[in-house]
C-alpha cells in the first residue's frame, strides 16, 4: 500500500480550511503550516539549494502557467514519497516509512533538530521549529487513521478536494497526474512523491466587460 | 521571554498605557496554566499536541454563532478541561464533518493571548490608552450608578442606548436586548446594516423572506448565482452546487467581480455594477416574448402580471439593457431562454447586490424573473435570499418586563429589526426609542429629548463595521459613558470607558439556527470560562444585582442566571414539532433538521392579495413604485467605484485578528484592474493611497482583471496589527429599501467612490 493525497485543483476553493484544520488538530506554532494551500500561477520559482543530498541527482520544476490571481489552488503537505529523502538522511531514525501504509512519519520525541530533513526534502515539507529546536511535518494523521478516522484536512475540506488514495490500488491508477502546473514543485524527483493532482481549469464561457 | 505572575499583576493593577496594556495582555497569557498544561495561552509557546484517540476526549456539542450562512454544527474535543480541537458535526449533512478556515481557528480564539481577560476602565478617558483593571463588581456598580443617574435626571431611561448586532446570533444572546428591556424604556440602534433592502423586496413580492433548503440545489437544473460568492462565504453550499454541475446543470455566475465562485462556474458573465435589476427585467421580457413564461402558474398565483408585461413592453428596450449592463444582447437572450427552459431552475441572490441605492428594486426584479418562469414554490427552484422560518423560539431571555412606573418614548413606533420576535403583545403607552443603526454617529450626535448619555455595545464593533469614523469618534467622545462587551481589544474598545470580557460559545450554553439552511444545533458549555470572562446574559444578571442593590426594583432581569436553564427556556412545542424531536436533550446526540417544506408550494403568500405580487400597493405606498421597475444606481462622486465584499478570512471584524489567521492571510491589499493600474502607473506590490471625501487608506496593490476597469476592490476586515479599515471610506448613504420590515433602510456600501495614487 502507498497512501497518497489526491488533490483536485478543479474544485479546490483555496479556502485554507484544510491548512487550518491541521493547525486545529496539532497546534503548530505561529508561522508554521504543515499543509499549505498553494496558489496556481502565483509562486516565484526559487532556485533552491535543497538539492544537496547524494541520493538526489536533480529534479525538474513544474511548468509555469498564467491564471487569474487568488482563484486556483493545490493544497499540499508532505508527499509521503515512495523513496523519502527525509528518512534517508535522518541520523536518529525520527523519520520512518510505515511499511504497511507507506506513510512517512516523523517522531518529534526522537528528533534531535539537526535540520537535515528540512534541507533534504525537495518540497519543503519538513519544517524547522526554531523555538523547539526540532523538525516537524505532516505524518498523514496516522494516529487518526489508526483510530478509524480520516485525516483532519480531508475531513474538514468542504468540497472533497483532498482525498486519500492508495497508489498501489489499480482503481486509482488513472486518477490524476504526478506533475502539477503553476507551483514551485519538483517533478520527477527521485524521492517519488506520491501526491496526485487534478489540474484546475477556467470556466468554459467567460465574458468580461470591454475596456473603457 | 519570561513573565512573573507578580509582574503581570502589577501591570494590570496600575493605570497603564495602551502599549503596556497590550503587553500586559500578552504577558498574562502565562497566568493561565491550564490543567493538563497541553495548551498555553502564550503564543510563543504553543506547539504540537498529539492526537490521542477519540476515546481519550470528552466531547461537547457546539455551534458557530457567527453571522454566516453556514451556522456550522460543531463537535468539541476536550481533555482535562482544555479544548483540544474541534470538528464539524457528522450528523449534519450540511456541515458534513468540517467547519471553514475560521471555524478551525476557534481553539486559538479561545486561548489567544490577545483575548480580553478582565474588566478594564479607561482611566484617562476615551482613546487615552490609560487603562486600569477593575473588578466585575466595581465595573457594574459604575454602570448601574450611571443608569440610575440618567433615570433620575431625565425621568426616563431613554438616555441609555444599546447597539447590538450580529457578533453572536445564539438565541440566548437576545438576552442583551432583554437586559435593556429590563431597565425601562431605552434607546435602541435599530435596523440592520446587512440585508434589509432585500428583506423588504422579498416581503413585498411574496409576503415573507423564505428560501428553499440549500441542499436541494443538488437537483436544480440551472443555477444562477447572482452577486453571491459561496466559494468564499458559504463553502458548505458548494458541494450541492458542484453536484448539480456534475449532473449536468449549468451554473452561471453574474457578478461585477470574477469571484472565487465565478472561477468554478460553467459560465461567468461580468455585469456593470448596479445594473442587475435591468438585466433581470430584460431577461423577463425576452422570456415572455418567446412565450416561455409559466402562464398557468402566473394565473393561479400572481397579481399584476399584466401590469408587469405592459411595463416591460413599453419601457424596457433590449438594446438599452445591453448597453447599460455592458453585456451583448445575444448573450442575454441565450441566458434568458436557457434559464426559462430548464426546470427546476433557481437563482441565489447575494447580499452585496442590495447594498446599493437601488438594491431593493434589483432584488424585486430578480424575484420576478424566478416567478415569471414558474420556479417559485418548486423543489430545487426558488428565488433564494435567506429565511427565518426556523427561528420560532420563545425569546425568553429577551422578554423582560419593564420596571414598574417606567416612562418611555411616545413618538411613532417603528419596526425593530429583522429578528424582532416576542416581547409583549399589548399596546403600551410608551415604547423604546429607535435610532437608525446605519447612521449611528449622526443619530447619537443629534439625539435630543433626552440626549443619549450611555451607550452599551455588544456583539458589534461599530468602529470597524460602521461608517463615518470621524463623526463616530465625536459621537463616542460626547457620551458620558461607553461600555463595550467583547472578546478582543478592538477599535471600538479603544473608544470605550469600560470594556467587559465576554465568553466564547465554548464557555456558555446556547442554541443556534441558520438563516440559510434548516438545521438546529445545541451549544453546550465545553470548558470553564477562562480568566474572568462572562457570557452576555451573566453580565446582564450582574448588572441587575447591582441596580437592585442601589435601587430596589430598578431592573427586572434575573439576578443570577444559568446559561443552560436560559437555553432550555427557549424551546417550545412549535420548535419540537418543526424539528421532529421530543425534547431539547435529543440535540445532545447531534443537530437535527427541520421537516422539509417547499416555500410557497401551496400557493399561499402572506401578501395583501395572498398572491405573488408583481404589482404591490404596499411598494407603491412606501417606495413610490408598485412594479419592480428599473432604478438607476447612485451617480459616481469620484473616479473609481470601490467595492468592499466580505473576505473568506473573517466574518466582519472577527477571526482575521487571530494569530493563526495571520499565518494564512497576513495583510490587506487593494485589487486594481491592469488598465487602471497602467494609467496610474501603479505596479504589483506598490503601496498606494486610496482616498475620497471620507478618508484615506494606505495599502499594497495587487493588479488583476478579477476586477473590472473602473473598480477597485478591498475586503472588509479588522486586523490585529494593522489600522486598515475599509469602512473609513464609506459614507452612510441609504439604500432604497429596508424601512418596511427592519425599521431603517440599509446602507449603499457598494456605492462608494474613490481615487488612488502611488505613494
Ligand atoms: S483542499 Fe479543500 S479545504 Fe483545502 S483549500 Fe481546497 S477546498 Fe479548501
Ligand atoms: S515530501 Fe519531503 S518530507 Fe515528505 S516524504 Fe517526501 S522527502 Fe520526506
Ligand atoms: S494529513 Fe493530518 S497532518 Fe497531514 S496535513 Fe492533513 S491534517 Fe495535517
Ligand atoms: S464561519 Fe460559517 S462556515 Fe465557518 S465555521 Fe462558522 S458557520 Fe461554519
Amino acid at each position: 500500500m502507498q497512501k497518497a493525497f489526491l488533490v483536485d485543483g478543479s474544485i479546490c476553493l483555496g479556502c485554507n480550511t484544510c491548512a487550518m484544520a491541521c493547525k486545529n488538530q496539532y497546534h503548530q506554532d505561529t508561522g508554521i503550516l504543515w499543509r499549505k494551500v498553494r496558489e496556481v500561477g502565483a509562486e516565484d520559482y526559487l532556485i533552491d539549494n535543497n538539492n544537496i543530498l547524494p541520493t538526489l541527482v536533480s529534479y525538474q520544476k513544474a511548468p509555469k502557467v498564467t491564471m487569474p490571481i487568488e482563484r486556483f489552488y493545490f493544497s499540499l503537505a508532505c508527499n509521503h514519497c515512495e523513496n523519502p529523502a527525509c528518512v534517508a538522511i535522518c541520523p536518529v531514525g525520527a523519520h520512518t516509512k510505515d511499511p504497511e501504509t507507506g506513510i512517512c512519519k516523523h517522531d518529534q520525541t526522537i528528533c534531535i533538530g539537526c535540520g537535515g530533513c528540512v534541507k533534504a526534502c525537495p518540497f519543503g515539507a519538513s519544517k524547522f521549529n526554531a523555538k523547539m529546536g526540532q523538525a516537524e511535518k505532516c505524518s498523514m494523521c496516522w494516529e487518526r487513521q489508526a483510530d478509524g478516522k480520516t485525516t483532519a484536512c480531508v475531513q474538514a475540506c468542504p468540497v472533497g478536494a483532498i482525498a486519500i488514495i492508495d497508489l498501489h490500488d489499480p482503481k486509482y491508477k488513472e486518477l490524476g497526474t504526478s506533475a502539477p502546473v503553476g507551483i514551485d514543485y519538483a517533478i520527477n524527483a527521485e524521492t517519488k512523491p506520491s501526491t496526485r493532482f487534478i489540474h484546475p481549469h477556467m470556466p468554459k464561457e467567460i465574458y468580461r466587460q470591454p475596456k473603457g | 521571554m519570561s513573565y512573573s505572575k507578580e509582574k503581570v499583576d502589577t501591570l494590570l493593577h496600575n493605570g497603564i498605557s495602551r502599549r503596556n496594556f497590550l503587553k500586559g495582555l500578552a504577558a498574562s497569557g502565562v497566568l493561565s496554566s491550564f490543567p493538563g498544561g497541553l495548551l498555553e495561552a502564550n503564543e510563543d509557546l504553543n506547539t504540537k499536541i498529539p492526537y490521542l484517540g477519540e476515546k481519550s476526549y470528552e466531547t461537547f456539542r457546539n455551534a458557530c454563532p457567527r453571522n454566516c450562512y453556514d451556522t456550522c454544527s460543531i463537535k468539541t474535543f476536550v481533555k482535562d478541561g482544555v479544548m483540544q480541537f474541534i470538528e464539524g458535526a457528522q450528523e449534519s449533512t450540511y456541515t458534513r464533518g468540517g467547519c471553514c478556515v475560521k471555524g478551525n481557528s476557534y481553539v486559538k480564539r479561545v486561548y489567544s493571548a490577545r483575548r480580553l481577560k478582565y474588566p478594564m476602565l479607561q482611566v484617562g478617558g476615551k482613546g487615552s490608552g490609560q487603562w486600569k483593571r477593575i473588578s466585575w463588581d466595581d465595573a457594574m456598580e459604575i454602570i448601574a450608578k450611571k443608569l440610575l443617574e440618567i433615570k433620575k435626571d431625565d425621568g426616563t431611561m431613554l438616555g441609555a442606548a444599546l447597539t447590538k448586532y450580529s457578533g453572536n446570533f445564539g438565541i440566548t444572546h437576545y438576552g442583551i436586548e432583554g437586559m435593556f428591556n429590563s431597565i425601562g424604556y431605552t434607546t435602541r440602534l435599530a435596523g440592520t446594516p446587512c440585508w434589509p433592502a432585500g428583506i423588504d423586496a422579498q416581503n413585498l413580492d411574496m409576503g415573507n423572506m423564505w428560501c428553499n433548503d440549500p441542499e436541494e440545489m443538488k437537483d436544480s437544473k440551472f443555477i444562477i448565482l447572482w452577486g453571491v460568492n459561496p466559494a468564499s462565504n458559504s463553502v458548505h453550499s458548494m458541494k450541492y452546487i458542484y453536484e448539480a454541475k456534475k449532473k449536468g446543470a449549468k451554473v452561471v455566475v453574474i457578478d461585477p467581480v470574477f469571484t472565487e465562485m465565478a472561477s468554478k462556474s460553467s459560465q461567468y458573465i461580468q455585469i456593470k455594477t448596479g445594473t442587475d435589476g435591468l438585466l433581470a427585467l430584460g431577461m423577463q421580457k425576452i422570456i415572455i416574448d418567446a412565450k416561455l413564461h409559466d402562464q398557468k402558474w402566473l394565473d393561479a398565483n400572481s397579481k399584476g402580471f399584466k401590469e408587469l408585461k405592459e411595463y416591460l413592453d413599453k419601457d424596457i428596450k433590449l438594446d438599452d439593457v445591453s448597453k447599460v449592463t455592458g453585456i451583448p444582447l445575444e448573450m442575454i437572450k441565450e441566458l434568458a431562454l436557457s434559464f426559462a427552459k430548464a426546470k427546476p431552475a433557481t437563482i441565489w441572490m447575494g447580499y452585496g447586490m442590495q447594498r446599493h441605492t437601488n438594491g431593493g428594486s434589483m432584488i424585486r426584479a430578480i424575484d420576478a424573473l424566478v416567478a415569471v418562469t414558474g420556479n417559485v414554490g418548486k423543489y430545487a427552484g426558488g428565488a433564494r435570499y435567506g429565511h427565518l422560518s426556523t427561528w420560532g423560539f420563545n425569546y425568553a431571555a429577551l422578554s423582560m418586563p419593564k420596571p414598574e412606573g417606567s416612562v418611555g418614548y411616545t413618538g411613532p413606533e417603528g419596526a425593530k429589526g429583522e429578528f424582532a420576535h416576542g416581547g409583549g403583545g399589548e399596546k403600551a403607552a410608551y415604547t423604546d426609542r429607535f435610532l437608525n443603526i446605519n447612521k449611528t454617529a449622526r443619530e447619537l450626535l443629534n439625539s435630543k429629548g433626552p440626549k443619549v448619555r450611555l451607550l452599551w455595545v455588544a456583539c458589534k464593533n461599530p468602529f470597524s463595521q460602521d461608517f463615518d469614523r470621524n463623526q463616530l469618534i465625536r459621537a463616542f467622545k460626547q457620551l458620558d459613558m461607553v461600555v463595550v462587551a467583547d472578546q478582543f481589544f478592538n477599535e471600538t474598545a479603544k473608544w470605550a470607558d469600560i470594556v467587559l470580557p465576554v465568553a466564547t460559545q465554548f464557555e456558555e450554553n446556547d442554541v443556534n439556527v441558520s438563516y440559510w439552511h434548516y438545521w438546529l444545533s445545541l451549544n453546550e458549555q465545553a470548558i470553564k470560562p477562562i480568566f474572568e470572562v462572562k457570557s452576555d446574559v451573566q453580565i446582564a444578571a450582574l448588572l441587575s444585582k447591582h441596580m437592585n442593590k442601589l435601587e430596589k426594583g430598578s431592573c427586572t432581569f434575573p439576578q443570577s442566571v444559568d446559561t443552560k436553564e436560559m437555553t432550555i427556556k427557549e424551546f417550545n412545542p412549535g420548535i419540537y414539532a418543526q424539528f421532529g424531536i421530543k425534547s431539547w436533550e435529543e440535540l445532545k446526540h447531534g443537530p437535527v433538521k427541520a421537516k422539509a417544506v417547499i416555500p410557497y408550494a401551496d400557493g399561499k403568500f402572506q401578501t395583501p392579495s395572498g398572491k405573488y405580487e408583481f404589482y404591490s400597493e404596499k411598494a407603491l405606498e412606501l417606495f413610490g413604485s408598485a412594479l419592480p421597475k428599473y432604478l438607476e444606481v447612485r451617480k459616481p462622486y469620484d473616479k473609481f467605484r470601490m467595492t468592499s465584499p466580505h473576505s473568506r478570512w473573517s466574518l466582519h471584524s472577527q477571526f482575521q485578528n487571530l494569530e493563526w489567521m495571520e499565518d494564512v492571510h497576513p495583510e490587506p491589499s487593494v485589487y486594481i484592474n491592469p488598465d487602471d493600474a497602467k494609467m496610474k502607473m501603479v505596479n504589483e506590490g506598490d503601496t498606494v493611497a486610496v482616498f475620497n471625501k471620507q478618508g484615506l487608506l494606505r495599502l499594497k496593490a495587487k493588479i488583476t482583471d478579477n476586477v473590472q476597469p473602473g473598480t477597485v476592490l478591498m475586503y472588509e476586515q479588522w486586523y490585529n496589527n494593522n489600522i486598515y479599515n475599509v469602512n473609513e471610506l464609506v459614507d452612510d448613504t441609504s439604500s432604497d429599501m429596508g424601512a418596511f420590515k427592519t425599521g431603517a433602510p440599509g446602507v449603499a456600501l457598494h456605492d462608494t467612490f474613490v481615487n488612488f495614487r502611488k505613494i
